[in-house]
């Protein structure tokens, strides 16, 4: 079988770095149960999954998890 | 249990984005409305996985998963399977396609060894074969 390429956007960086994913990222304090953002936070979603399909064509950090922030998560 | 890694397995890609068709595979519990629940009454978790298809109505998904609270997922799905987005990513030319199959199971297991061994490869032969997927994007719940 060929190598399939993944992303792993996780909310849980430390079990997640332990697997040493090839290519993950973490949105910084977003909490278990939204990977993505929170209900009908639609152009925060878009940004995240962007970000993330981005790291798969950009510089690579095979076994690190990266931190971004996202400061539209924490507004109300 | 855990899971020894020698080394990271990386797979290199040479392609634009907008040429890459997408899947999503997730372990928060996503299945669709008509298929059989995940398991959660089995204290050892459960080890098999749903399909769903690229144009699935997200109205018709739901989560089961009792490791995590899943009430912003019953929500809007896209919180940790976002297949809407992806379609309007690809409308917008932003990605080359979305997947004709995608993955959904319950990432609360004991037993790992099998999760590794059998789910994943099983879930990875899966996507290789029927979904056509050049890449895939993981989530967790």
């Amino acid at each position: 079988m060929r190598g399939l390429p993944t992303i792993l956007i996780t909310v849980s960086p430390e079990a997640s770095a332990q697997m040493r994913p090839p290519r993950a990222l973490y949105p910084k304090e977003f909490k278990v149960g939204n990977s993505l953002g929170r209900p009908g936070q639609r152009e925060l979603q878009k940004q995240v999954l962007q970000d993330a399909l981005l790291m798969l064509t950009g510089p690579a950090y095979p076994g690190q998890v990266l931190e971004r922030e996202y400061p539209a998560y924490h507004a109300e | 249990m855990s899971i020894h890694r020698k080394c990271v397995p990386f797979t290199p890609l040479d392609k634009e984005l907008s040429q890459l068709t997408v899947a999503l595979v997730t372990a928060a519990g996503v299945h669709r409305k008509d298929q059989e629940p995940f398991n959660i009454a089995d204290e050892l978790g459960d080890l098999t996985f749903r399909q769903i298809a690229g144009d699935a109505n997200t109205a018709d998904l739901m989560v089961t998963h009792h490791h995590y609270d899943h009430s912003d997922a019953d929500q809007d799905i896209n919180v940790v399977f976002p297949l809407d987005i992806l379609r309007e990513l690809h409308a917008e030319g932003f990605i080359g396609g979305v997947a004709r199959e995608h993955v959904g199971y319950m990432g609360y297991t004991m037993q790992l060894r099998r999760m590794y061994e059998e789910t994943a490869p099983a879930i990875a032969e899966f996507i290789d074969k029927k979904s056509k997927a050049d890449v895939i994007v993981l989530t967790g719940g």
